[in-house]
């Protein structure tokens, strides 16, 4: 394999790991603070980068035409409106349903999400077609010795290390991360000790919601285009990575949401090896197999699932 | 004089007629405004049932004579073969809302009973009528020993996710699941031996010597050939209806809701946590797979598109809605939601929002669904010596 | 000298950096009604999950009647003949009395697919005979109970709730039972009446043995023949209710050092 083949498919792998991990993260997050599975999430990151879309489009409409402001702008609003829904999520659907069964709370998240990808599909403008996103980023080749990297990847790659850095940072340096932290370990203790277990609750679903608007944004400036339908896929990719790393741990997340690219990569390379009649789109039947033998065999994900029951 | 109604059997028919006109007209209109005067009639009985305080006498009725129930449908279903016998598509319809009751089954076991999570449901389906497909195409296997296989072979490739579904935390299950349906999904579509995306004929239907996919020519009367398969479906659909009874008013029904409920008191007194969600999850698989089979054959068609996760959430929606745990409502709920958006055109493109919105308000406002469950009568009707 | 039923050897349990039982060595011997007391957090609990199997030792052994039951599922456990009450109630609420019962007598439930779907018949008549034994069974602990016999548990009290828990725990009939803070949330008369209920149960079967956690003294004063007493996972004194109050140790383990 040439140098440049392989530099396409690392550089691929990488930027589908970053958007997994920030899909994982959030239902790690999730999972922690409130023992629920959130299996709308990968359509919130749809919602995030159509909200930039039109974001875009209104900015280009009222003459603001620097690419760098305009995805400033863009992010700001689209993590700011998309950590609302979050929060308005958490507020209105999540916690009524605190006391109920976990299975019904999974339950009404997997429809919220029907429900969302078919409010985009329905309400935005012919939504059943892939809409074009905007080239924003510099597109030009960078050579680094024998590997070559196109420009806007590396700084979608850069900005992903720096969301997932400033993720850490907030958890483990500021006091909103050890509230958070502590209502993940023990919500009722937490409430004991005087935090706010309802705004933490809220303001962590805005902050998991926000990254998936940052996903969003990056998925959108990679493919230049966006499909009311992306969310679904991501949506159990990011939860089977959330799995994989443990399902409380943010940085078994993180590595989950690599692995899995990796192992999408991989598939893509020795699929066609195997025989000229498999096509690369196996790829996802090959990940989805390994995911789940991996379950069968690890069932509480690489790194062990903490068990939150009280005998 | 009605607040001291009694419940009795001839209630109880009074009630199964007031149904039957209702499921009649609701088969029958076609332009909006026979669909708008049908659902205006369904709001008056219900809202006249709930000011006369009819209800709880009706339920109780029902309760105590649930043999007189059971004969009571299966003849209405009958009467309303018999009715639209020219028809095809209100047969067609017919048939559908009962092969999915019968997987609505199968998912009852799993989810109301056992506690597991099944969002493969299309899948499973689906595996049903490609095997019926595969056999009746290249073998000369008997059509009714195909339903059988079709089933079976469901319940096999379930099985190879049998062990992350026993884990304890459902959402294993649920993921777990939810890959399966799409590698499923994907294989057929990017497989060509299958058919593809295009998918594969299937050959008529022939029970010995009976030719399901032949209409029925009596002197004048010329029978749609569905009605064959409202028949057909009928008779499974009881059949189904009554081993799930038995499993739920049986000591396994008694161990699944305890697997349910309380795994580790379940365990801590004997219940083999393990072989009852085997159990459950297999069973269920095959009750979905045979409907599956039966629904390919009746279709004579079977395509990868049929089976998308959507689909299968469709299934998921007909148990919540009609009650978990409880199999009388899964007929109703699979009514609404599968006649409904055909009687209504203009909410069929909306159908899928409008299940997910209507899902989420059952769950945040009545989670115990149409029919909620009962408690278990092990023996009804039958007084204890 | 009766034998020893259940003996712990060196039984160490440790939640990661907690280390709940301390190469604990305790013996419970055949037919006798032994009080496990000690403060909050002392390792009684962890004791009956260890014994029950729902956790797995970290080291040491369990032996009950000489087999090492250590390594078994607790379903094993259980079709040994040991059955136990929670200290928080652990019924299924939505489901009847009676469903909530019979699986407590589930070695003698009949499991076949083809027995409960084809048989029904014969289905009926265990179904008699659990639906009698229950019936005897509350009987003995509130007249009132056997009418709500197939009433979700969740009408019920309290403490009829506690009661229907032990009567579940009794329905087969164990060799021995282990009793998790059976009194809490009650008076101390209705306390009493189910302690004697108990007893009375006990004597009309081959008296079988009881460990019984507490922490009303007035119950282990009455009903046990012998204590012993668990302080940070370890034993810390051991003998008759007399005995053990007057224990220094145990005191201390209670109340604290004294002062000087």
């Amino acid at each position: 394999m040439s140098m440049e083949v392989f530099s396409q498919y690392l550089v691929n792998g990488l930027m589908l790991g970053m958007i997994y991990a920030m899909v994982a993260v959030g239902f790690t997050l999730f999972f922690g603070v409130m023992d629920v599975i959130q299996f709308a999430h990968g359509d919130v990151l749809m919602l995030g980068a159509f909200t930039a879309l039109v974001t875009f489009l209104g900015l280009d409409a009222i003459g603001i035409t620097n690419p760098w402001l305009q995805i400033l702008i863009m992010l700001v609003v689209s993590m700011l409106l998309i950590a609302v829904v979050g929060a308005l999520v958490a507020k209105y659907l999540i916690l009524p349903l605190k006391d109920a069964p976990p299975l019904n709370t999974l339950l009404l998240t997997l429809m919220l999400g029907l429900v969302l990808r078919e409010l985009v599909r329905l309400f935005y403008p012919d939504g059943s077609n892939s809409k074009p996103f905007p080239r924003l980023l510099p597109d030009h080749e960078l050579h680094l010795g024998a590997f070559s990297i196109r420009a806007d990847s590396a700084i979608l790659l850069v900005a992903g290390l720096v969301t997932i850095v400033a993720l850490h940072y907030v958890i483990t340096r500021t006091k909103l991360g050890l509230a958070i932290r502590a209502v993940a370990q023990d919500g009722e203790t937490a409430r004991v000790m005087g935090i706010n277990f309802h705004w933490i609750v809220l303001l962590t679903f805005g902050l998991g919601s926000a990254m998936a608007a940052i996903g969003g944004i990056m998925n959108g400036l990679y493919y230049s285009e966006i499909n009311f339908g992306v969310g679904l896929l991501l949506g159990i990719i990011g939860f089977s990575a959330a799995i994989l790393g443990g399902l409380t741990n943010v940085y078994g997340a993180i590595l989950g949401g690599f692995l899995f690219a990796a192992l999408q990569t991989v598939g893509s390379v020795m699929l066609p090896l195997i025989g000229s009649g498999v096509p690369s789109s196996y790829k996802d039947v090959f990940a989805f197999a390994v995911v789940i033998m991996l379950l069968a065999w690890k069932p509480s994900g690489l790194i062990a699932e903490r068990s939150s029951e009280r005998v | 004089m009605l607040h001291t109604l009694k419940p009795s059997r001839s209630l109880l028919w009074a009630a199964m007629v007031v149904a039957f006109a209702i499921a009649w007209g609701v088969l029958h209109a076609e332009s909006e405004f026979e669909v708008g005067i049908t659902l205006v009639a369904i709001v008056v009985v219900v809202l006249a049932a709930r000011w006369l305080r009819v209800a709880p006498a009706v339920g109780a009725s029902m309760n105590d004579h649930p043999r007189s129930l059971g004969w009571a449908c299966i003849l209405g279903v009958l009467l309303l073969t018999a009715a639209f016998y020219d028809d095809h598509f209100a047969l067609l319809l017919l048939c559908t809302v009962l092969l999915y009751s019968v997987a609505g089954f199968g998912l009852n076991i799993q989810f109301g009973y056992c506690g597991i999570l099944n969002f493969a449901g299309a899948a499973f389906f689906g595996i049903g009528s490609y095997t019926a497909a595969v056999l009746t195409t290249h073998t000369g296997t008997p059509h009714l020993l195909v339903l059988v296989v079709g089933g079976l072979v469901s319940a096999l490739l379930g099985s190879m996710l049998i062990l992350p579904v026993l884990r304890t935390r459902g959402h294993y299950a649920a993921l777990v699941t939810i890959a399966f349906g799409i590698l499923f999904k994907t294989f057929l579509e990017v497989n060509d031996t299958l058919g593809g995306p295009q998918g594969m004929r299937i050959p008529n239907m022939n029970i010995l010597g009976w030719q399901l996919n032949e209409d029925i020519v009596i002197g004048d009367l010329d029978i749609s050939f569905y009605a064959n398969y409202a028949v057909l479906s009928l008779v499974l659909c009881v059949i189904a209806f009554i081993l799930v009874r038995r499993l739920e008013r049986s000591w396994i029904g008694v161990s699944m809701d305890m697997v349910r409920t309380d795994e580790i008191a379940a365990s801590v007194f004997g219940v083999p946590i393990a072989r009852m969600k085997i159990i459950a999850f297999t069973a269920g698989n095959f009750l979905v797979g045979v409907a599956g089979a039966v629904y390919g054959l009746l279709t004579s068609y079977v395509a990868p598109n049929n089976f998308t996760f959507s689909d299968s959430l469709i299934l998921v929606s007909m148990v919540i809605l009609g009650g978990i745990g409880n199999p009388w409502g899964i007929l109703p709920a699979a009514a609404i939601i599968l006649i409904l958006p055909e009687k209504l055109q203009f909410i069929q493109e909306y159908r899928f929002l409008l299940y997910g919105i209507l899902i989420i308000a059952i769950l945040l406002f009545r989670p115990d669904g149409l029919l909620p469950r009962s408690i278990r009568n092990f023996f009804p009707g039958q007084s204890r010596t | 000298m009766s034998t020893p039923l259940l003996v712990s050897q060196n039984l160490t349990m440790r939640f990661g950096g907690l280390t709940a039982l301390d190469a604990l060595d305790l013996t419970v011997y055949e037919g006798e009604v032994l009080g496990l007391l000690g403060p909050n957090g002392s390792g009684k609990t962890t004791f009956f999950n260890v014994v029950t199997s729902l956790y797995t030792a970290s080291s040491g052994q369990i032996m009950l009647a000489g087999q090492d039951i250590s390594h078994k599922s607790p379903q094993e456990v259980y079709f040994q003949g040991v059955t136990r009450t929670f200290q928080r109630s652990r019924l299924s609420l939505p489901l009847t009395v009676f469903d909530n019962m019979v699986i407590g007598n589930y070695q003698h439930l009949n499991l076949g697919l083809g027995f409960n779907l084809f048989q029904r018949k014969r289905l009926r008549q265990q179904y008699d005979e659990m639906v009698d034994k229950a019936h005897t069974l509350l009987q003995t602990f509130n007249p009132g109970l056997p009418q709500k016999l197939f009433q979700p548990t969740a009408t019920l009290t309290m403490i009829d709730r506690r009661r229907v828990e032990i009567c579940r725990a009794l329905l087969s009939s164990p060799r021995l039972l282990l009793l998790d803070e059976p009194s809490a949330g009650m008076t101390h008369d209705e306390t009493n009446e189910l302690m004697d209920d108990i007893m009375q149960v006990r004597g009309l079967l081959k008296p079988f043995t009881i460990v019984i956690i507490e922490h009303e003294m007035n119950v282990i004063q009455r009903i046990t023949e012998r204590c012993i007493v668990l302080n940070f996972g370890q034993k810390i004194a051991e003998g008759s209710y007399e005995e053990i109050v007057a224990d220094p140790q145990v005191q201390i383990a209670y109340l604290g050092q004294e002062q000087e």
